[in-house]
Order: C-alpha cells, then structure tokens, then sequence
C-alpha cells in the first residue's frame, strides 16, 4: 500500500518538496512568512503522521488484529500468548487514559510509577552493562601489548594513541573531581597544584571533544545544503 | 423670724406649731426659741451688745420654761435632763482658743465690738466691779471669753445655733478645779444658775445678788431687768444641792499611742466640688440618674465597628504627576510591542548573504557541472569502513538481516549514499531484510530506501525478499523487549503478515537468531540505547552490530567501535563513509556531490579563518582602551 502510495505521490511529492526546499532557504535574507510557513506545515505533518502511525502500526496491528486472529483460529497457544503478552500491556494502557481527567487522575499514578520505575532500571542496567562495564575494560586495555599492532611500525602509532587516550580519560575525570575536604571553616576549597594542572588538561580536552562535536554537526548541516542542492537541480533538469 | 427648738430631738420647728413635727414631742411646755438676726437685736430683755448674748439666751430660756414646768410630764423631764446632760461633754472637745480661732477665720472679722474694746479685765478690775455692783453686771468677767464675742457676733449674723452648743462653750471657759476658786466665787458660784464645774439644770432660778463669777457674766445685764419675785421662785423650787452633785465629766486621756497616730495636720473633709452640670446623666443601668459617671450599661462597652478614616493620600501636583508616570510605565510595559522593522538589506542581512553565497555558489557550481575532480575517500582512511564491509560480506547468503531506519529525513542526503550500498550488497546476497524502527518517519523511509535501492548495477526491479515491521513503541523498554522477544514486541508487519510464521522469519525468536543487526540514526542518544539494550544480548552469540551514522554523532559512537573488545563492529559515518564503503563496494555514485562537499568544507574554513582575524582586529582598539583605562 505504501509502495502504490509513493509511486503516485513521486511527481506531487517532487514539486511539493521544491517548493518547501526554497521556503526553507528563504530564511537567508531573514525571518520571512514563506520560512515560518514552512516551518508550520512540517510541524503539522510529522504530527498527523505520527499520530496515523501509532494508530495504524501499534493499535491495529499490535492490539486488535492479533485478538481478532485469536478468536478467528480458534487456537489455544495464540490465545494465551496474547493473554500473557498484549493483555497486560492493554490494562495498563486503559488504566492510562486516567490521567486524562482530573478527578480520576490519581488513579493512574500506580501505572505511571509501575512505567517510570521499569523505564529508569531498564535505563541503568543498560548503561552499566553496555556503556560503564564494556568503557572499563577498553580502557584498561589501551596499552595492553597483547591487543596491539603486530607491525612493528604501527607500534609507536598505537602506543602514542592509547596514551592520549588514557591521559584524556583520566585528566577529564580530574577535572570533573569536585569532592575535596574542608579543612578549615572559611577558607576557600582548593585543590592541589598538581590536581590543577591536571585538570587544565582535562579542560583541554573537553574543549577538543566539544570542537569535534560542533564540527560534526556542521559537517551534517552542509551535507544536508549540498543534498538540497542538489535536489533542487535534479529537478529543474527533470521538469524543464 | 424665731423657730422653737425641739427639746427633744433639737431640730427647729415653726413657732405656730404646738409639738415637733420630727418627733411630736410637745414645743409650748419645753420648746426653745431659736434667734434669728432681728430677734437677737429687738429683744427686749436682751442685752443690745453681743458680749454675753448667749449667756442672756440661756436665762432668758431658763425663766421662759419655769412657768411651765408644772405642765411638763416627768418622761419629759428625764429626757430632757438626759439630753442636756450628754451635751455637755462637748465643750471637752476644744478649748475657747481653738474655737475662737475657728470662728475668727470662718467670720474673717478681726474686729471687736465697740462694747469690747475696754481694756483687758483683770481679778482686779472685777473685783472693784464686783465690789460697786454687788455682782449685778456680769461683763467683768469676760476677759478671757473674747471667743464668747465672736460667738455672739456669729449669733448677730444670724447662724441659728442650738442653745445647747451656746451653753456648754460657756462651760468650757470655765476652770474644772473649784477648790482653787477664791471664796468669794464659790459662794457666787453657789448662788449661781450655772454650774463651772457641773452641769446646768435649766431649771435652776437665778439668783440676782450671787451672780459674780463667769457665769453671771452671760445673764448680768439682763438680770438687772428681772423682777425680784423670780429669782425668788426659782430658788424654793430649785434647792442649790441638786446641781453639785453632779460630778464634772473628765477629760478623756488617750494613750501615747493614740496620741501618737493622731495626724497633725488638719485635712479638710471635703474636696473640691467638681462641676458635673455639663456631664452626661446615666439613663440606663443601676446608675440611673447619676451624673458624671461611667454608665454600666452594656452599650457602653459594647464593640462596635471602627470608624472608618479615608485613605486617600494628600499629595502633591508633582507627587502626583510622578505617579501618572509610573501608571504609564507599567501599563506600556504589558503592551506587546511590535519588533522594530528592519530593512531588508542592511548590514546583517547582507553579511549573511555574503556567506550564504560564498557556501551556495560554489555548491551549485560543482553540482550543475557533475565535478568528480576530487578523488573520494578510500576505505582504509576511514575507520570502521572496513570493518563494516568485511561483516557485510561475511553475511551468510539469504539470513535474514535487521535493518533499524531510525534517522530523520533531513540527514538522507549524508546517509542514504552509504544506506543505498548497503541495501545493494545486502540484495545481491539476497538477504531477507526485516525493517524497524524507533522514529516516528522510520517506516516511511525505510519503505523508500529500498524502492529506491532496486534496479540499481543489474538488480531487480522489485525486490520483495524483505518486511516492514514498523514502528517500536515503547522507546529503550521497546528495544529490549525486541532484544528478547522480537515477535511479542512487533507481531505484525505493516502488510498485516504474521511474519514470524512463514520462513526465515519463523526460526526467529530472539535478536541474535539474525545474521547481523544494522542501526542506521543521526542521534547518538538512539545508537547507546540500541548498543545498550541489544548489543549484550547479540554478544552473547557474536552478531555484529553494525552502524550507520550521520556525522554528527560519530564522536560518540566511535569508542563504542574502538574499544576491545569492540562495541560495534563496524561503522561508516557521514558521507565520507559512505563513499568510502561505496568505494569498497564497486559502487561509485558521486555525481558532484564529493567535490562540492570538498570546496564547500574549503570555503567554510576560510570563512572561519576570515572571520576569526578580523573579529581580533576589531577587538584590539577595544582591549587597548581598557588597558590604558
């Protein structure tokens, strides 16, 4: 269906995304009506199509067309895994629609702290075992000679890499090492000089994390220029 | 006029009345005639000068009842014996100088009767007198009685005083002690109507010839009138032992004590008369009637609503002009104000066409000439390309291969030049290609990636070895649950196909039963999470995870692909990648759009470096003034 929708939507759609790829780049001389005219019609689209989207991909085909398959086979297994599988998520989603009213509101504060709770432990258990764990041990294989190069040349080269690295790593934490004793009432907290220095370096390269972040974004910004260029041309070359 | 003095009760009564109208004791047989003024001066047996006016009263009162006396009952008479016995305790209380001194300043008239103005009588001079007279004129003796003419002259003022408070200041003149009365007084005294040191029945007869001594003094001139024949009467009637026997009352001793508590100075008993005529009278409560007092009434202390003053402030003009001021400032303050209208061309809008052209001119140029000057990137310069393209092509033939869409559509002009590869590889090893997605637009261009895909270098022009599975709900919770359980969390396909129950999809029923997993998004957030949730279940039996990013995210994503053991097992970022991983793949799709990102990224740094050196020199006046200042 998808498929027959595109193909008949190529030539309208080609147009119609011309014409918005020149409001959009309307916005050179300035704020503009064309610009915020765009603008508005890109909020209303991927709204309503994110609307017909969950209703058509998750309500019709994750709720109801399982059920009527159930009673339409008749099959006991379809039966039970839709009870075990899709009932509960459907209670709790009704019991959801609670918090749309004010007076039934604090019924549904049971659901929203049963999702919140799983969403956060998902989330933790997720970072520890894909992101802290895994980050650990990468790091304290940097220099491990068993996962180097076996060129000898590209030896130096990856040691000088696991070095930065490690310095990076450890200097970054320094500088976001904020945990240090009072020892006198009033005197202001300092750290060591040496802590100091090294945390100059952390800063550092914080800074060259940042530059390489802001760089990539405008990397992807002048992509996504020269792919509208070149889209514009496409069509002038197709309709003229 | 002259009022008849109760014998009994001692109130006055008028004269026409036959008994008191206090106490209807009978006036005609006992009653006392009371002096006014006149009556003092015009009385005919009175002496016309004050000096012994009160003595002469009482004679005259005295020779007044015994004719009388017969009618008078004998209760009477005790009573009024009793009576005028208790008053002569009297005179006890204060000595005739004190009372003098008392009259002198009520009167306030220092002045002395012309009759008194004779030289000071002495025992000397009233011896002679009494020697010429034979004791008949009686105002010798009044030497030390100069009280007794203020009192008269009281008398003569017209301050009506009982006759019984006349007497006994008569009494009081007189010495206590009779023995040392020289021989001559005694025996006058005997003879004598007045008792010195007892009491005074006032029925005893004045004797004429024994009327020497003070007490004569107050009758001697008027006994001089009297006829022979009363004295007479009044001596066989009264017997001159009847008085004598009564014993003079002492005076009283009060203990030192007593004396010592006595105040000395004299308080007056009264105060100062406050005018309550304007004061309010109380017309309600048990105070009724009273004037110039708290009322009790309720009313009284009854709460009641404040009175209410005005608030409105006295300002002034200028006061006032200042605050129409301020109401003005605060109402212009919720007036949205329009933007100020900026011409089109001035200073900002044209610096930012100057470097929209400079980036877009030679874009366009490169664009509309198809320039393929610049050599694309080879795939060992990029990390992760290789890698990428050794698992892709390590995929075994016809296995299903999860494909994730979850990158916008404003980053397909970076991504889709490696995305268009990879579907191209993925058809000519005949992949069975299952699409998700965790982004709302994901399904939509998945659906036209791979139409898009067909028909390219001797493909198919529809390829149908592939399903659409849609959208994943639940965000990070969606991803595990497709880690674990893929055909719980996405049952159907968007074709409305029970994918999971027709082949190659029926072996599967966890994650890692795909031959590899590839994640293409422009968000980093998303890549964790898909490393996160699944890649420790497809570690589990080593299926690669493979990335395709946008640039922006590939700082993030990159130690994920360089650590060891590796995260991700293959990445290609950004266009380069993608035409490095084309590259590795025989497919070279450039079109300009290399070189136009080569002289475009050219042009930006210039731009900066521009930029960056004129923004120094602009500043440099600026930080030397501050340092001058």
């Amino acid at each position: 269906m998808l498929e027959r929708i595109s193909q008949m939507a190529d030539p309208i759609g080609a147009i119609i995304g011309f014409v918005l790829t020149i409001m959009v780049l309307s916005h050179i001389i300035g704020d503009n009506i064309l610009f915020r005219l765009a603008i508005s019609m890109f909020i209303g689209v991927a709204s309503g199509y994110a609307a017909v989207l969950i209703l058509y991909n998750v309500l019709l085909y994750q709720v109801l067309v399982p059920i009527f398959q159930v009673f339409g086979s008749g099959k006991a297994d379809s039966l039970l895994t839709y009870t075990t599988h899709v009932l509960p998520a459907v209670i709790l989603g009704i019991w959801m629609l609670t918090k749309a009213s004010p007076r039934l509101s604090r019924w549904g504060t049971p659901v929203l702290a049963f999702l919140t709770g799983v969403g956060a432990a998902t989330v933790i258990a997720g970072a520890v075992r894909g992101t802290i764990f895994p980050q650990i041990g990468a790091s304290i294989n940097l220099l491990n000679l068993q996962t180097g190069p076996a060129e000898i040349n590209k030896l130096a080269g990856w040691f000088i890499n696991g070095l930065v690295i490690l310095v990076g790593t450890v200097t970054t934490l320094i500088y976001f090492q904020f945990g240090i004793k009072r020892q006198e009432e009033g005197v202001p907290v300092q750290r060591s000089v040496i802590l100091e220095y090294l945390s100059a370096v952390g800063q550092g390269f914080i800074v060259i994390t940042l530059g390489v972040l802001f760089a990539g974004v405008y990397i992807a910004t002048l992509t996504a220029l020269i792919d509208r260029v070149r889209f514009l041309w496409d069509i002038v070359i197709f309709y003229f | 006029m002259t009022d008849i003095i109760c014998p009994l009760c001692g109130k006055p009564n008028p004269p026409d009345l036959d008994e008191c109208k206090y106490c209807q004791a009978p006036l005609k047989t006992a009653g006392f005639f009371a002096l006014s003024d006149q009556e003092g001066e015009e009385s005919s047996f009175l002496p016309p000068s004050g000096e012994s006016g009160a003595v002469g009263d009482q004679s005259v009162q005295a020779e007044s009842a015994s004719p009388f006396e017969e009618g008078v009952p004998d209760w009477l008479k005790q009573t009024e014996a009793d009576f005028l016995e208790g008053t002569e305790a009297k005179p006890e209380q204060g000595t005739p100088d004190e009372l003098s001194m008392q009259i002198e300043s009520l009167l306030n008239q220092p002045s002395v009767p012309e009759d008194t103005g004779k030289p000071v009588i002495d025992d000397d001079w009233l011896a002679s007198l009494l020697a010429e007279a034979g004791g008949g004129s009686s105002a010798a003796v009044i030497p030390p009685e100069e009280p007794l003419e203020g009192l008269a002259e009281d008398d003569v003022a017209g301050k009506t005083q009982p006759f019984v408070e006349e007497r006994t200041k008569v009494e009081g003149l007189l010495p206590p002690d009779q023995e040392e009365k020289p021989d001559w007084l005694t025996g006058l005294e005997a003879a004598s109507t007045i008792k010195l040191a007892g009491g005074m029945s006032p029925s005893e007869p004045i004797d004429k010839s024994s009327s020497i001594g003070e007490p004569e003094v107050a009758k001697g001139p008027s006994q001089a009138d009297l006829p022979e024949w009363v004295g007479q009467v009044e001596s066989e009637e009264n017997p001159p032992g009847t008085n004598e026997s009564e014993t003079p009352i002492a005076p009283a001793e009060l203990p030192s004590w007593l004396e010592a508590l006595r105040p000395e100075d004299t308080v007056s008993p009264t105060r100062p008369v406050e005018d309550l005529s304007a004061a309010d009278v109380v017309t309600v409560g048990p105070l009724v009637g009273l004037r110039g007092v708290i009322s009790a009434h309720p009313s009284a202390i009854r709460a009641r609503k404040p009175p209410t003053y005005s608030i409105k402030l006295r300002v002034t003009d200028e006061q006032r002009a200042r605050v129409e001021m301020m109401e003005a400032l605060l109402a212009d303050e919720q007036k949205p104000k329009p933007l100020p209208s900026q011409p089109i061309f001035n200073s900002r809008n044209i610096f930012r066409l100057v470097i929209a052209a400079v980036l877009i001119i030679p874009i366009a140029w490169m664009i509309v000439t198809g320039s393929q000057k610049t050599s694309t990137p080879q795939p060992g310069s990029i990390p992760g390309v290789v890698d990428f393209t050794q698992q892709v092509q390590a995929l075994p033939a016809g296995t299903p291969v999860l494909l994730a869409f979850d990158y916008e559509a404003g980053f397909s002009g970076e991504m889709n030049l490696a995305i268009s590869a990879l579907i191209n590889q993925l058809m000519i090893k005949n992949s069975y290609l299952t699409l998700v997605t965790t982004t709302p637009a994901g399904p939509a261009l998945a659906e036209s990636i791979i139409k898009t895909s067909t028909g390219l270098d001797g493909l198919p022009t529809a390829y149908s070895n592939y399903t659409n599975l849609g959208y994943i709900p639940g965000g990070t919770m969606g991803l595990l649950g497709l880690a674990t359980s893929p055909k719980a969390v996405l049952p159907f396909s968007l074709d409305q196909v029970d994918v999971w129950a027709i082949p190659p999809l029926n072996t599967v029923s966890t994650i890692n039963d795909f031959s590899a997993v590839v994640v293409m998004t422009n968000d980093p957030d998303i890549a964790r999470s898909w490393i996160e949730q699944v890649g420790p279940v497809l570690r589990v039996d080593g299926t690669p995870l493979l990335m395709i990013t946008s640039s922006q995210a590939e700082p993030l994503i990159r130690p994920y692909v360089e650590a060891i053991p590796s995260q991700v097992q293959g990445l290609v970022t950004g266009l380069a990648g993608g035409l490095a991983y084309g590259r590795s793949v025989g497919i070279m799709q450039q079109d300009g759009v290399w070189d136009a990102f080569s002289i475009s990224m050219t042009t930006s740094a210039l731009i900066i470096i521009v930029g960056s050196i004129i923004g120094v020199v602009r500043n440099m006046p600026t930080s030397d003034k501050k340092k001058e200042g």
